[in-house]
């Protein structure tokens, strides 16, 4: 049984991650690098062990350090949240090596599904589609020249080692197929340290639909529906929901057993998710599965009505799904927003800084997942993310509107975020009506950047507010007058005896 | 007495004609307000004015006279004029141009990618460098047409906050 967990990550995920050990019993341990003595992590957990130095690879990224941390600490398992370490299969090792249990798949299942080249031939083999192209690694400009022709353009060229967007090309025409592979090859050389490259068909207008799995370690696997991620920016979500405006019934059965197929081919264990593109027409192709816990996994816990960390140490400790597929059902709707420090109206730069003043949501139906407090400093090293917001309505239009008054509500100074840029996104037309993919912060540029109108009265509103609160600090920077007798401590102590002795 | 308030590029003229606790009586432009303001919480002022609740948020700048302040609708810079400032902006003059003429790293990060050469004619808009903080992406744009002068960094490199990567002319 695991008594003690030691959280291998920062930020919000940290956070989250310990209040379920909480609810359960389980201590918490804490590891923390030179730049986040002060985050909200090492504040909540019951241990915790610096690292390293502020730069992730020599605090977060470092193996050996976090080992050392949880040897020290006696911790008995390691979760590792999402990114940094979350799909590092040598981590993993090292875990099972030093006899810690990480509370995630073996490293085999992290290591076929890390290699897309890999993981694309271990999907077809069980039978789950993948978007047509290649499953070996092109070998030369003639190689790639022939598998255009044959599987038509346009086409993606992507990086095997590669992921979250990078090592990618898109090549429209048939004259730069030459020089995007050479191209492509040296990026993934450059970045992932591997230079095969493979060919897939690009999926115009795609919608990005993932679907949440759980697998134990006696043949169980069950998944937990899908979530609608297509509203992206750069590659980056920023918007996901569940259910999927774009999901039938049927769809869902179909996609939701080929994602438990995918998972139990490479004998998963734990939380995971199988990324899908769906095009207009519904054909759907197996893009990647992630390892790990994923940012936006609060909206299936609040539609499942399933803890997903809890179930993640449960797995971890042996046990048995507490649940079949058929007792699991969606209720109601849930969106999820991503908080940024950054600025929208300076190309989305971010913005990190000290923290003034902070006041978030509540009320019905809203989850707010941050680790952000007033006086906090953002620091500059990591991840601008700063807090996940969580709404949950009924229906689709009332999770829409109820995110809408939780963005109103929140209330934060000292830092840029994209409040008002995810206000923007509510209002859309295209989001209210469903009717979108991943091109829609392109489509919907000029309305989502377009400044509301802020007449006379709101401007010298404005004016008023920094005029009013400059003459206050004049004030305040005037010594104060002298009002008679200085306190004493001892007299007041004198009289309240003598008070007492009555 | 009245004052002068900058509020992105408008100048406008304030003056208190009279206060009491929150009541205050001020004239803006020659519009009067009668309003009830308060500072609710740090940084966060509400203004009651003719019905309406108005919410307004401030993020103290690099001085104490300058603001980012937040309305429901837009952002702006806000920065109070007194004799202090006037005298520094007349100083400041010949500095606009120069600050023009180079690009200074905002925050710290590292250098992921410089598209242009000493000597290269570049257009408004034209990327300059791109550096990467907080895992993203940015790019610094020239704001007019330039020569680049002098490249300070190179790609790979770690940049501080306020370093100065080119010079342009």
């Amino acid at each position: 049984m695991i008594k003690k967990v030691l959280v291998a990550n920062r930020g919000e995920i940290a956070v989250r991650v310990m209040r379920s050990c909480r609810e359960m019993g389980i201590r918490s341990v804490a590891v923390f690098s030179d730049a986040d003595r002060n985050s909200m992590h090492v504040r909540y957990a019951d241990e915790a062990y610096n690292i390293g130095p502020a730069p992730s690879r020599e605090s977060y990224l470092n193996i050996e350090a976090i080992i050392g941390a949880a040897k020290a600490s006696g911790a008995d398992a390691v979760h590792p949240g999402y990114g940094f370490l979350s799909e590092n299969a040598a981590f993993a090792g090292r875990c099972q090596e030093e006899g810690i249990i990480f509370i995630g798949p073996d490293p085999y299942a992290i290591t076929t599904m890390g290699d897309k080249i890999t993981a694309r031939l271990t999907m077809i083999a069980a039978g789950v589609p993948v978007v047509p192209g290649t499953t070996e690694k092109i070998r030369d400009e003639k190689h790639a020249l022939e598998i255009v022709k044959e599987v038509g353009l346009p086409v993606m060229i992507k990086a095997s080692a590669g992921g979250g967007g990078k090592g990618m090309r898109l090549v429209k025409i048939i004259e730069e197929v030459g020089s995007s592979f050479r191209m492509a090859r040296s990026e993934a050389m450059n970045a992932f340290g591997n230079d095969s490259v493979y060919i897939e068909k690009y999926i115009q207008s795609p919608h990005h639909i993932e679907f949440q799995i759980l697998a134990d370690n006696h043949g169980n696997a069950v998944h937990l529906f899908e979530r609608e991620c297509s509203i992206q920016r750069r590659h980056q979500k920023v918007i996901e929901e569940t259910p999927s405006p774009l999901m039938n019934p049927e769809l869902r059965k179909e996609m939701g057993e080929k994602a438990v197929k995918a998972a139990k081919a490479v004998n998963y264990k734990g939380a995971g998710t199988i990324e899908f593109i769906v095009s207009d027409s519904l054909e759907y192709y197996f893009l990647e599965m992630n390892t790990r816990l994923q940012v936006e996994h609060p909206v299936t816990e609040r539609v499942a009505g399933v803890d997903l960390v809890k179930e993640q140490i449960n797995i971890a400790n042996g046990n048995p799904l507490p649940f079949k597929q058929e007792d699991l059902r969606q209720s109601g709707h849930a969106i999820q927003c991503r908080i940024y420090a950054e600025d929208p109206d300076n190309n989305f730069m971010p913005n990190p800084g000290t923290i003034k003043h902070i006041t978030e949501p509540h009320g019905l139906g809203i989850r707010c997942d941050g680790y952000v407090y007033e006086g906090y400093e953002i620091p500059i090293y990591y991840d601008p993310m700063i807090t996940k917001l969580i709404s949950w309505g009924n229906t689709r239009p009332e999770s829409i509107a109820r995110m809408k008054r939780a963005l109103y509500e929140y209330k934060i100074t000292g830092v840029k975020t994209n409040i008002k840029f995810l206000e923007k996104i509510m209002d859309t037309p295209d989001f209210n009506s469903g009717n979108y993919n991943t091109h829609f912060i392109e489509k919907n540029e000029r309305f989502l950047l377009a400044s509301r109108p802020c007449g006379t009265e709101c401007e010298d509103m404005a004016i008023m507010a920094a005029f009013i609160d400059y003459l206050t600090k004049l004030e305040r920077i005037q010594p104060p007058q002298y009002t008679g007798e200085l306190g004493s401590n001892w007299k007041d102590f004198g009289r309240k005896r003598n008070v007492l002795r009555l | 007495m009245a004052f002068e308030v900058n509020l992105g590029h408008r100048s406008a003229k304030i003056e208190i004609l009279s206060r009491n606790g929150n009541k205050a009586l001020l004239d803006i432009d020659g519009q009067k307000y009668d309003v009830d303001i308060v500072m609710v919480e740090k940084g966060v002022y509400s203004i009651v004015y003719n019905g309406h609740s108005y919410n307004v948020e401030l993020i103290e700048g690099e001085t104490s006279k300058s603001y980012i302040v937040n309305t429901f609708a837009k952002t702006f810079n806000v920065e109070i004029v007194d004799a202090e400032s006037k005298y520094i902006s007349s100083r400041k003059q010949g500095l606009d141009a120069e600050e023009e003429n180079t690009v200074v790293s905002p925050m710290p990060g590292k250098v992921v990618k410089i598209p242009v050469k000493v000597g290269e004619q570049v257009i408004a808009g034209q990327t300059l460098v791109v550096v990467e903080a907080m895992k993203m992406q940015s790019e610094f744009k020239a704001s007019h047409d330039k020569t680049v002068l002098e490249i300070l960094v190179k790609e790979g490199d770690t940049v501080d906050a306020h370093q100065l990567m080119m010079k342009l002319e």
